[in-house]
C-alpha cells in the first residue's frame, strides 16, 4: 500500500510541473463561467445553484470537452517512464506490477479528477457573483457541487480513463489514444443512435457511460430550454434531485468496467522491450574488434565462420569516392528544399493519428451530402462543394495546428536537430520543408474530401457534375485557407518554441474568434478562412472582392513566413537571421 | 589549423561553461578529455555553430566559425553525443537525404557515396531497413556516416563511444583513425582517456570551462617520466601515503590494495618501484590538481 501510495503521489508531483493539467483546469473554469452567465438558464428564471441546473449541466459539460482532456492526461503516464528509461530503474525495486499500474493510474486520474473539479469549483464561487439575467437561489449550496459531480462526471471519466490508460500502456503509443479522443465523439453518438435509441429506456439508461439520456427519460426533460420553457422556474428551482436505481445501476456497471478494464492492463502489461524492437544480430557479429589495429587489448571472441568471413571483407578501409557538391545558388536551394519536402511529407504520412484523423474527417465532411436532402441553389455540384468545404474547413483547422507543429518540433523530438542544423542548409528550406510538406497534407485531403463528393453526387445520381463550381469553391476557399492556416501555424510554432503552447493558445484564439463570428461580428480582416462569408453565388457575382480578400490574406501568410523565419531559432548569423525572400538562395 | 581564441560561455542558469578558452589544433586528430560537466560539449556546440559565445573567436582556413555560420557548415562534419534518427526511414534513405542536404546533387555520384558510407560503417546488410531498430552502436556508426559526407575540413566527434560495448569502441576507433585526411582536424571529445591515447597525437584537458594542459601524448607522458610509482600495500597504510605523494590510483588486489603514486622527490616507500607512466596517470593528474 505504501509503495502504490508513493508511486501516485509521485504522478500528482510530475503533473503539478507540467503545463497541461492547468490549461486543463482553467477551460473547465471558462467552460463554467459560459454555462454560468450564458448557458439554457440565463434569462430564464431557473437558478444557477439550483439543484436541478448543477445536475442538469454536468452531462453535456461531461460530453463536450473532457473526453478530449482524459485522453490527454491519461494517454502516457507509464509510456514517459519507458520513454525516459525510468522504468528499469522503478521495476528493480520491490514493486509489483498491480502496484505500479494502480499507482500510475490513481495519481494521474486524481490530477484529472481536481482539473475537471475547476468547473463546479467555478459554479459555487459564482453563487456570490451577480450578473444580470443570472438566478441566483438565496440559499448557498454546498453538498449539490461535489455530489453530482463525483457521480456524474468522476465516474463516467474513470470509466474512460481506464480505457485511455490501457490503450496507451499496451501499445505505446500516445497518438493512438488521442486519436480516440478524438474518435470518442463519432463513436458516441453512433453508439446513441444506432444502438441505444432502439433499447428499452432502463437499458439505455444502464449503458449510456456518459448518462446523457436522464433528463429525456426521468422527469420528461426536466433540463433543457424546452423544460425550462415548459415549467415555472420557481417550481424547478425547489426540485431535489434523488438517485434512482437505474442511475445507480449505471455507476456500479461503470465501476465494474473499470476494474475489467484495468484487470486487462494488469494481464497484458510487460516492461520488456518489444519484439520488434529487438536487436535480430548480435553485437558480436557485428563487431570486427579483431581487425582493430588502433586498440591495445582486442578482446578475446570466439567467431564463428560467418563472422571470420565478415572481419576478411571488411578488412581493407572503404575508401570513400569524390563527389562533387553544389551548396550555392537557387538551384541548390530547390534541389534541398525538394529533399526536405520529400522527406518531411514521407514523415507526415507515417504519422500514426493520421490512420484515424484524415477518414473520421472526410466521412464526417461527406456525412450530409451521403445521407441528408441536398438542397440545390445554384447547382447540385455548388451544393455539393459549398457543404463539403464549410465542413471541411473545421478539419483544416485543426490539422493545420496540429500536424504542423508535429513537423517543426518533430526534429527536436527525435534528437536529429543537430545533424540538420549543422547541414550547409539554409533555414529557408528548413522552414519552408515543413511548411509546404503540411500544406501538401491538407491539399491532398481537400482533394480526397473533394474526388469523394463528386463520387457521392455521381452515386445519387445528382448529375450532371460541374467541375467548375468544385474548383471555385475548393480554390478560392479551401486551398488559400488550408495556405494561410499553415503559415500562421508555422510561426506560432516558431515564436512560441512550444507546440503545446501553440495548440492552446490556437483552441483559445479559435474559439473565440467563432464566438464572436457567431455572434454577429464577422469580417474578412479577422476571418482568413471567410468562415459565413462566403455563398456560391457570391463567388460568382462578387469574385473580384473575394479574390482581393483572399490575396490580402495570402499576403499575411507570407509576412508570417517572412517573420518565422526572422525568429527562427537556428541562427545564420549572431543576430536576427535575413528575412525569408533575402535568405533564399 | 584550426583556432580557437578567448572563447567565453555562460548560460542563463549562470553556469559558466567556458572561461577564455584558447586552442590551436593543427591537421590530424586532436583529443578532447575532461570530466563530465567540463565544458566539452560547450565548446564543440560553438564549434559545429549550434551555439552562440558570449565572446571570442574561432577560425579554421579563413573562416570564421562563429560569425560565417553558412560557410562553416559546408567545411563541417558533426556528430553530438546525444542524437536520433527518424525512426521510420532506412539507413539508405537518411545518408541520402544527409548527402542531398549536404549539396551532393549528381544522383550517381550520391548513391554511390552511400553505398560507400555504409560499407564503411559496416551497414550495407542493413541498408534497406527502419533505423528504429538499430542498436546504439549501429546508430552511432549512421552518425559517424552521415558526418563524414563531403569529406569535411572539420570533423567534431562529441563522446562518440560514450555507452559502447568494446568492440563498437574499436570499429568507431578505427573509423575515426581512416577519416582523419590529411587536411582535416577530426576534433574528439571525450571522457574516456583510452579513446584519446588510442588515436590522437596531440589533446588538450579541460576541466571547469578552462584548458589546464594541451600538448602531446609523448610529450604528456615524458612529463611524468620516473615519477610514477606503483606498489601493492595493506589497506590500512593507504592514507599514510597520501602523505608522501599524490595518490593516482587505487586498486583492490587479493585482499591489498595497489597503488599507483606520483611523487618527483623519489621513492615514496621500500616497497614502491617506478612503473612506465600512461596517459591516464597524466590526466588524473592534471584533473585533480587543485
Amino acid at each position: 500500500m505504501r509503495r502504490f501510495s508513493a508511486i501516485a503521489y509521485n504522478e500528482v508531483l510530475l503533473n503539478s510541473k507540467r503545463v497541461a493539467p492547468y490549461v486543463v483546469a482553467a477551460l473547465c473554469a471558462g467552460n463554467a463561467v459560459l454555462w454560468w452567465g450564458w448557458g439554457p438558464a440565463s434569462g430564464r428564471g431557473l437558478a444557477v445553484n439550483s439543484d436541478l441546473f448543477i445536475y442538469g449541466v454536468l452531462p453535456p459539460y461531461s460530453f463536450l470537452f473532457l473526453p478530449l482532456y482524459t485522453s490527454l492526461m491519461m494517454a502516457d503516464p507509464p509510456i514517459r517512464d519507458l520513454r525516459e528509461g525510468i522504468t528499469p530503474l522503478i521495476f528493480s525495486k520491490p514493486i509489483t506490477r498491480a502496484e505500479y499500474l494502480l499507482g500510475k493510474f490513481s495519481g494521474n486520474f486524481f490530477v484529472l479528477t481536481c482539473c475537471q473539479s475547476m468547473f463546479v469549483v467555478t459554479l459555487f464561487i459564482l453563487q456570490w457573483v451577480p450578473k444580470h439575467g443570472v438566478t441566483v437561489l438565496a440559499r448557498t449550496q454546498f453538498l449539490a457541487y461535489p455530489k453530482h459531480f463525483l457521480v456524474m462526471v468522476a465516474i463516467s471519466h474513470m470509466f474512460l480513463a481506464a480505457i485511455y490508460f490501457t490503450v496507451g500502456t499496451l501499445t505505446r503509443n500516445a497518438k493512438i489514444v488521442y486519436g480516440l479522443g478524438i474518435g470518442f465523439y463519432p463513436l458516441y453518438i453512433g453508439y446513441q443512435v444506432i444502438l441505444l435509441k432502439r433499447l428499452p429506456w432502463r437499458l439505455k439508461l444502464a449503458l449510456d457511460p456518459l448518462v446523457m439520456n436522464r433528463g429525456g427519460v426521468d422527469s420528461g426533460e426536466a433540463f433543457g430550454p424546452n423544460a425550462i420553457r415548459r415549467h415555472v422556474p420557481e417550481l424547478l428551482n425547489q426540485l431535489v434531485v434523488v438517485y434512482d436505481t437505474d442511475l445507480i445501476v449505471n455507476r456500479v456497471v461503470m465501476i465494474l468496467l473499470t476494474a475489467i478494464c484495468l484487470t486487462i492492463l494488469y494481464r497484458f502489461f510487460s516492461t520488456t522491450e518489444r519484439a520488434g524492437k529487438l536487436e535480430k544480430l548480435t553485437v558480436i557479429r557485428l563487431s570486427t574488434a579483431a581487425e582493430g589495429v588502433y586498440y591495445p587489448d582486442p578482446p578475446a571472441l570466439v567467431l564463428d565462420e560467418s563472422e571470420k568471413r565478415d572481419d576478411k571483407t571488411s578488412r581493407t578501409p572503404v575508401a570513400l569516392p569524390e563527389v562533387s557538391s553544389t551548396n550555392e545558388g537557387i538551384r541548390a536551394t530547390l534541389n534541398k528544399l525538394i529533399a526536405a519536402i520529400g522527406v518531411e511529407f514521407r514523415l507526415l504520412r507515417a504519422e500514426r493519428s493520421l490512420v484515424v484523423v484524415a477518414p473520421l474527417s472526410i466521412f464526417l465532411c461527406l456525412l450530409e451530402v451521403a445521407f441528408y436532402p441536398i438542397h440545390e441553389d445554384v447547382s447540385l455540384s455548388a451544393a455539393y462543394a459549398s457543404n463539403t468545404a464549410t465542413s471541411l474547413l473545421i478539419f483544416l483547422i485543426g490539422m493545420a495546428v496540429f500536424y504542423t507543429g508535429e513537423a517543426m518540433h518533430r526534429d527536436r523530438e527525435v534528437r536529429i536537430e543537430p545533424f540538420l542544423w549543422t547541414t550547409p542548409v539554409s533555414n529557408s528550406v528548413l522552414i519552408l520543408s515543413k511548411f509546404l510538406s503540411t500544406l501538401l497534407l491538407l491539399f491532398a485531403l481537400i482533394a480526397s474530401v473533394g474526388v469523394a463528393a463528386v463520387a457521392i453526387q455521381v452515386i445519387r445520381a445528382h448529375t450532371p457534375v460541374d467541375p467548375a463550381a468544385y474548383l471555385k469553391i475548393y480554390g478560392l476557399i479551401l486551398f488559400p485557407g488550408a495556405f494561410i492556416l499553415t503559415a500562421i501555424s508555422v510561426m506560432g510554432n516558431v515564436v512560441l518554441r512550444s507546440k503545446y503552447v501553440f495548440y492552446v493558445v490556437s483552441i483559445g484564439i479559435a474559439s473565440g474568434l467563432f464566438y464572436l463570428y457567431t455572434s454577429g461580428h464577422n469580417h474578412w480582416l479577422y476571418n482568413p478562412v471567410l468562415y459565413r462569408l462566403w455563398s456560391y453565388a457570391d463567388l460568382a457575382s462578387n469574385m473580384k472582392a473575394i479574390v482581393l480578400y483572399r490575396l490580402g490574406w495570402l499576403a499575411i501568410a507570407g509576412v508570417c513566413l517572412m517573420l518565422a523565419h526572422l525568429f527562427f531559432e537556428r541562427r545564420s548569423r549572431r543576430k536576427l537571421n535575413l528575412p525569408l525572400p533575402f535568405a533564399l538562395g | 589549423m584550426l583556432k580557437i581564441s578567448n572563447l567565453q560561455k555562460t548560460y542563463s542558469s549562470g553556469v559558466h561553461a567556458l572561461k577564455g578558452i584558447s586552442l590551436e589544433i593543427p591537421p590530424g586528430m586532436f583529443g578532447l578529455l575532461g570530466p563530465n560537466g567540463a565544458g566539452k560539449t560547450t565548446l564543440m556546440k560553438i564549434l559545429a555553430t549550434l551555439l552562440e559565445p558570449d565572446s571570442g573567436a574561432a577560425e579554421m582556413n579563413g573562416i570564421d566559425l562563429i560569425d560565417a555560420k553558412a560557410e562553416t557548415r559546408k567545411i563541417l562534419g558533426y556528430l553530438p553525443q546525444d542524437f536520433g534518427l527518424y525512426p521510420t526511414l532506412t539507413a539508405f534513405q537518411m545518408l541520402d537525404y544527409f548527402a542531398k542536404l549536404k549539396g551532393v546533387t549528381n544522383k550517381k555520384e550520391r548513391h554511390s557515396l552511400v553505398d560507400a558510407l555504409l560499407e564503411k560503417v559496416n551497414l550495407s546488410a542493413e541498408r534497406n531497413r527502419r533505423l528504429g531498430g538499430f542498436s546504439g552502436g549501429m546508430r552511432q556508426r549512421v552518425g559517424i556516416a552521415q558526418a563524414l559526407i563531403g569529406n569535411p575540413d572539420l570533423l567534431i566527434v562529441d563522446e562518440p563511444t560514450a555507452g559502447l560495448d568494446p568492440e563498437e569502441r574499436a570499429r568507431l576507433h578505427n573509423l575515426l583513425a581512416e577519416s582523419a585526411g590529411e587536411n582535416t582536424v577530426v576534433l574528439l571529445s571525450t571522457h574516456i582517456v583510452s579513446d584519446v591515447s588510442n588515436l590522437c597525437d596531440r589533446f588538450a584537458v579541460i576541466r571547469r570551462g578552462e584548458i589546464v594542459a594541451a600538448t602531446s601524448t609523448g610529450a604528456a607522458l615524458k612529463q611524468l617520466d620516473g615519477h610514477v610509482w606503483e606498489a601493492t600495500v595493506p589497506r590500512e597504510h593507504v592514507a599514510h601515503l597520501e602523505e608522501v605523494g599524490k595518490v593516482i590510483s587505487k586498486q583492490m588486489a587479493g585482499g591489498n590494495t595497489r597503488v599507483r603514486i606520483l611523487s618527483e622527490n623519489g621513492k615514496p616507500a621500500a616497497a614502491f618501484a617506478p612503473v612506465p607512466a600512461t596517459l591516464e596517470d597524466f590526466y588524473f593528474t592534471v584533473v585533480n590538481q587543485t
